[in-house]
């Protein structure tokens, strides 16, 4: 106690200042360590060994302990220790072995004092008791610790720790008789030096070796340990069993460890690969060192805090033959860089979100969680440091929900169920499919589907059908579909923060209004059908058959009883039959907007349809033929922008559909990234069908190999069982005619039917024909066959 | 990276591909070296032991027999003692004893005796992925026998397949089964056996670097060897240096500062690299020749300034280094010493031949041997 406070009154009286500073050693250091009262500093290397003296503004170089003409292998040193109590004691570990200490009040040149060669192994470190001049403690390579008292010819007690190499032993800093000791193995073993037969306590610590520890100057209890594992763990021994009570994950295997004086939860590290930088953690912050220092140009070897009361100087040796002593103030501060903005999905599609207060509060269109106003947001306050100026760290945090129905994908696997994609006319699969995606409540697409009908089908044979209910209030279900299209493009770019419960309402919100209007619309059309020339100018096709009308009639939800009116108006129609289109029209619009998106392109389009449709009977505008191909590129900038959103289903389900109309206009691989993602997706939700259906239609040859790869059919004989070679259905090896007919004696190309008793069989349509007669089997084997 | 590749003529046979000759096809002057260590009779035997399917035959093969982690998923469950004599193909001059699973100490057939006496390292495989409960059982059941048999057998434990652990478990499991093992072995009064606990899996190198640790307790010359390689490196500027059996990639021997996984593997591959190239182009037309003989040597450099230099020591052991690009400009320094270095390498190896009075006088010698000044004058 009486030493403590006058380690104390040197501090106060020759006040320690400096700067950051550095010197050039000759050789890479290994280890460094300072005298008590912090105006000298040892460097120890494998062919270094020097004194420093600490000034204001430079390290001076004082004395050269490897000295003697032939260096012998005692100077190749690993660890280096200078005593805090004697000014004059040092010691090093030797790589071959030895214990070596160094006396620099010696008159002589060479000041070494003693040399202990007890250990077989290199000896990784030297550790001096803190209070007791005489007390020495190595560490090796070989797994022994031992004790040696300096007025002694050897050492005093060697303890076998026997889990290999000893890598660091500390002298604890409260308890007299208490050392621990870290081990390659992971291991972390506490001695009594009284006691050197067994360890008092062990635990595994670490995954592969502990490296380093270093027990908390003020706290008896801590113990902090760093390893291979990249971890530093600080441990409380105070308790029965140690308790892990941090740990910092660093980003490379920790080499040194040493606490900070003065400051509670303040540990350095510095690494054995890789990273040269030298941190200070904070260790109830494991996520972001409290403060780096960068200047080494290699592996930092040895750290030291320059006093044991000063937390502002750290001196460091590296690998690049550097000794640098740091400022704490000049330390760069990671946290400053650090992006205060945090996002994370939970598991159920839940959002966290952290930001800096200032950021949430002052954005006022973001709501947090409604619900959370007693947990969120949570604000993190960093207590502001007295000495330190840490960066004041505030963030809030909140957490949105998703209900679990608009995040489910229910509507996939329907649309991917219900979707037509071939086998009917395509106007049919078109009609088909937008129903199919009206009534999965997404408009979007259900109109898109609806516009590629109008843009696909005969020219002649186009009757849009949703322009039959736009023709007076057209412009709603558009307002509905740019709504849409607006939300969209909104969801991505907010990052989809307030996807919280409403969204799906706003959703059917948008809807209903847009769905009811079509509907009155209709009711309103078919009610003034009969008079109403612009309606009737609508359905300008004779052609028109009754899977069309059906279409239509899906489309616009009318009822089938009212089914004959539109018949009506087609005898009406075939006198305006050769009314003009709107190509033209059109073709302006498209040239005054070149860059609209697919989406809103395809919506202008709409527009001159309408409108030609309001002025229609003074002044048609239609050319009877528009080329399909016309609107290839709309179609592609489309399906683009589905594929882009995500909605990879749309894009290929429309390749699909248009087939030839569109394929020459997207290229191939493109259109073989969506077919594999979607037929990836359709695996994963088991819609094993559909996957194949679409594996089966696509036209991309790299998918429709798909099938091929994955199938092998094995087809062996039936009369040897032995594999058929693909040629002809005669067996190789018994040259007999494989699966034989029993009845007719051919060979069974189509439908084989055999019985499991016996394995006799034949076309299925001979074998019915035959056990109408008899319940044998035909072969004559006399089994009784049994056919299910 | 470019790899410079020196191949001498050789002779030797080679047929498997992907597996390693068993013999070298060595010139006839160095046969002497290791030929006359030992007979086969009183060669250091490692056990493998454990119940079954912990994944002894697998361990065995991956090491030793260079097949590939993912094969050993066919290998069907050992059903007898199997000896593998690998003295002729690699330095680890010890025979493997695979044990299957299911033998019983009790079944007075088995002669503890005989299977215990002259064994240098028993290796207890764990199934960490497994209940280890009954393993444990076993453990200390084989572990008292054959204490009592012979007090000087090293007891390593080997938890296996952690692959599949994370982390914190992989810690857990490891102080569960020491805490569980160490009780037992307090209740039977048997403090003074030791055991060594390794976490392992042969998908990564961890069950290289264990069965490294392994081998390493049961060499004598071990703190000879260190030495010399410590002295070997500081004096050439090298950061790392592993002493390997090429055969198993085992490293018998590093200098003492601490071995990164990373530089591990990466000396492990270069030793593959090595030995495929020399495969593919060093053995005579007619597939005669070997891989690895006296004038093996390569120089690999990364491009992260590293360059990785392998040399040939003796018949089965390489010295494989990791330096910067810098200390590589002083190359004739770097192979005087290595000279030198190999020069005491082969004398350790005769030392242990001698009687055992000879050995301690002359071990001392070989580490004095460098003449190698680290500022690159004496070149």
């Amino acid at each position: 106690m009486e030493k403590m406070s006058r380690v104390t009154t040197a501090l106060g009286s020759s006040a320690i200042s400096g700067r950051t500073m550095f010197c050039h050693l000759d050789a890479p250091a290994n280890a460094i360590s300072v005298c008590r009262d912090a105006s000298q500093v040892v460097v120890a290397g494998r062919n270094i060994f020097k004194i420093y003296a600490l000034e204001e503004d430079q390290f001076v170089e004082k004395l050269n302990l490897r000295v003697g003409r032939k260096p012998s292998l005692n100077f190749s040193c690993a660890d280096v220790m200078w005593h805090q109590m004697e000014e004059n004691l040092l010691a090093t570990a030797a790589t071959n072995g030895a214990v070596v200490t160094w006396n620099l009040g010696k008159p002589s040149r060479n000041k070494q004092d003693q040399l202990f060669t007890e250990h077989k192994r290199t000896v990784n470190k030297v550790c001096f008791h803190p209070t007791e001049v005489y007390m020495l403690l190595s560490g090796s390579q070989d797994g022994f610790m031992k004790c040696f008292d300096l007025r002694k010819k050897e050492s005093v007690s060697t303890f076998s720790g026997q889990s290999e190499s000893v890598r660091d032993v500390q002298f604890s800093m409260k308890d007299y008789f208490t050392f621990a000791a870290s081990f390659e193995n992971g291991n972390v073993q506490l001695w009594d030096i009284r006691r050197p037969d067994r360890y008092e306590r062990m635990f595994t610590a670490h995954t592969g070796p502990v490296f380093c520890c270093d027990w908390h100057p003020d706290d008896r209890g801590w113990l902090a340990t760093g390893g291979r594992d990249k971890m530093v763990k600080v441990w409380d021994m105070t308790t029965n069993r140690a308790k892990e009570i941090f740990c910092v994950q660093t980003i490379a295997s920790v080499a040194r460890v040493k606490w900070r004086p003065e400051k509670k939860f303040h540990l350095a590290t510095c690494s054995m690969m890789v990273d040269h930088n030298i941190y200070v953690w904070d260790v109830r912050r494991p996520f972001i060192p409290f403060a780096t220092f960068e200047e080494h140009k290699d592996v930092t070897t040895g750290i030291v805090w320059r006093h044991q009361h000063d937390p502002h100087f750290l001196l460091s040796g590296s690998k690049d033959s550097t000794l640098y002593q740091h400022m704490f103030k000049d330390a760069t501060r990671p946290v400053d860089k650090a992006n205060p903005e945090g996002l994370c999905f939970g598991l159920f599609g839940d959002l966290a979100f952290a930001a800096k207060e200032s950021l949430i509060s002052s954005d006022s269109n973001r709501k947090p969680y409604p619900g959370g106003d007693r947990r969120y947001p949570i604000f993190f306050f960093k207590k502001p440091d007295q000495t330190e100026q840490f960066a004041h760290v505030s963030s809030a945090l909140s957490v949105f929900e998703t209900d679990l129905d608009s995040n489910c994908m229910d509507w996939f696997v329907k649309t991917a169920q219900l979707y037509l994609l071939c086998g009917k006319p395509f106007a049919e699969l078109c009609d088909h499919n937008a129903k199919v995606a009206r009534e999965l409540k997404r408009p979007q697409v259900s109109t898109t589907w609806t516009m590629l009908r109008i843009m696909f089908s005969d020219p002649a044979n186009l009757t849009p059908g949703p322009n039959h209910p736009l023709s007076k209030l057209g412009t709603l279900p558009l307002m509905n579909s740019f709504n849409m299209k607006e939300m969209n493009s909104g969801m991505g770019a907010e990052s989809r923060l307030e996807r919280s419960k409403g969204e799906s309402r706003q959703d059917n919100s948008h809807l209903e209004p847009g769905n009811s209007l079509i509907s009155n619309n209709n009711e309103d059309n078919e009610e003034t059908e009969g008079s109403d020339g612009q309606a009737e100018y609508m359905f300008g096709d004779a052609e028109l058959d009754d899977d069309d009308l059906y279409s239509m009639e899906h489309d616009n939800q009318t009822e089938e009883q009212e089914y004959t009116l539109p018949q009506e108006a087609f005898q009406l129609r075939h006198e305006i039959m050769d009314n003009p289109s709107a190509p033209e029209h059109l073709q302006q619009d498209k040239a005054d907007s070149p860059h609209v998106s697919g989406n809103e392109a395809e919506v202008t389009c709409l527009t001159p349809i309408e409108s030609f449709s309001l002025i229609s009977i003074s002044q048609p505008l239609f050319t009877p033929q528009l080329p399909a191909s016309f609107f290839c590129p709309i179609v592609r900038e489309m399906l683009s922008y589905y594929a882009e959103k995500g909605d990879v289903q749309m894009a290929v389900s429309v390749l699909i559909v248009l087939g030839e109309r569109i394929r020459k206009e997207i290229d191939d691989l493109t259109q073989e990234h969506w077919y594999t993602s979607y037929i990836d997706l359709l695996q994963r939700f088991e819609l094993w069908n559909v996957s194949n259906e679409v594996i089966k239609l696509s036209t991309c040859s790299a998918i429709t190999c798909l099938n091929q790869t994955s199938t092998t059919l094995h087809i062996n004989c039936s009369n040897c069982k032995r594999p058929m070679s693909n040629r002809g259905w005669i067996c190789d090896r018994c040259h007999q005619c494989a699966s034989v007919c029993a009845v007719c004696h051919h060979v069974v190309k189509g439908l084989f039917v055999w019985c499991q008793g016996c394995n006799h069989g034949g076309h299925l349509e001979h074998i019915r024909n035959w056990l109408k007669s008899s319940a044998h089997c035909p072969a004559g084997c006399g089994h009784l066959c049994e056919y299910t | 990276m470019s790899i410079q590749y020196e191949d001498p003529t050789l002779a030797g046979s080679y047929d498997v591909v992907g597996s390693f000759p068993k013999s070298f096809g060595y010139g006839a002057e160095e046969q002497d070296l290791e030929e006359n260590c030992s007979t086969s009779a009183d060669k250091p035997r490692i056990l493998l032991m454990g119940l079954r399917r912990s994944g002894k035959s697998s361990i065995q093969k991956v090491v030793f027999h260079k097949m590939s982690p993912n094969e050993t998923l066919f290998l069907e469950s050992t059903n007898k003692i199997y000896k593998d004599d690998i003295s002729s193909s690699s330095f680890v001059n010890f025979q493997i004893w695979d044990f299957p699973g299911q033998v019983d100490f009790l079944d007075p057939t088995f002669d503890s005796e005989m299977i215990f006496k002259g064994t240098g390292a028993l290796i207890f495989v764990i199934d960490a992925q497994d209940d280890y409960v009954e393993a444990l059982e076993r453990l200390h059941l084989t572990v008292s026998r054959a204490y009592k048999v012979n007090p000087d057998i090293n007891f390593e434990v080997f938890i296996h397949k952690v692959d599949g652990l994370s982390d914190d478990h992989k810690i857990e499991t490891q102080r569960d089964i020491h805490q569980r093992t160490n009780d037992e072995l307090a209740d039977a009064n048997l403090e003074k056996l030791h055991l060594s606990l390794y976490l392992t899996s042969i998908y990564d190198h961890s069950i290289f670097e264990a069965f490294s640790k392994v081998v390493q307790k049961l060499l004598p010359q071990l703190p000879t060897l260190e030495n010399l390689l410590n002295i070997f490196i500081s004096h050439s500027g090298i950061e790392k240096a592993f002493l390997f059996d090429v055969v198993s990639k085992i490293y018998i021997a590093t200098d003492s500062s601490p071995v990164d996984m990373q530089s591990y593997e990466l000396c492990c591959d270069m030793i593959d690299v090595v030995i495929d190239v020399s495969c593919i182009y060093g053995l005579m037309q007619d597939g005669s020749g070997c891989a690895y003989d006296k004038e093996s040597s390569a120089i690999i450099r990364l491009n992260n300034s590293t360059v990785l230099y392998l040399k040939e020591v003796t018949k089965f052991l390489a010295l494989v280094c990791i330096l910067r690009e810098e200390s590589f400009e002083r190359k004739g320094l770097i192979e005087y010493n290595f000279h030198c270095f190999r020069k005491a390498i082969h004398e350790v190896f005769e030392v242990g031949n001698l009687p055992q009075g000879a050995r301690s006088s002359s071990n001392n010698l070989t580490g004095l041997k460098y003449a190698g000044a680290h500022n690159g004058s004496a070149v």
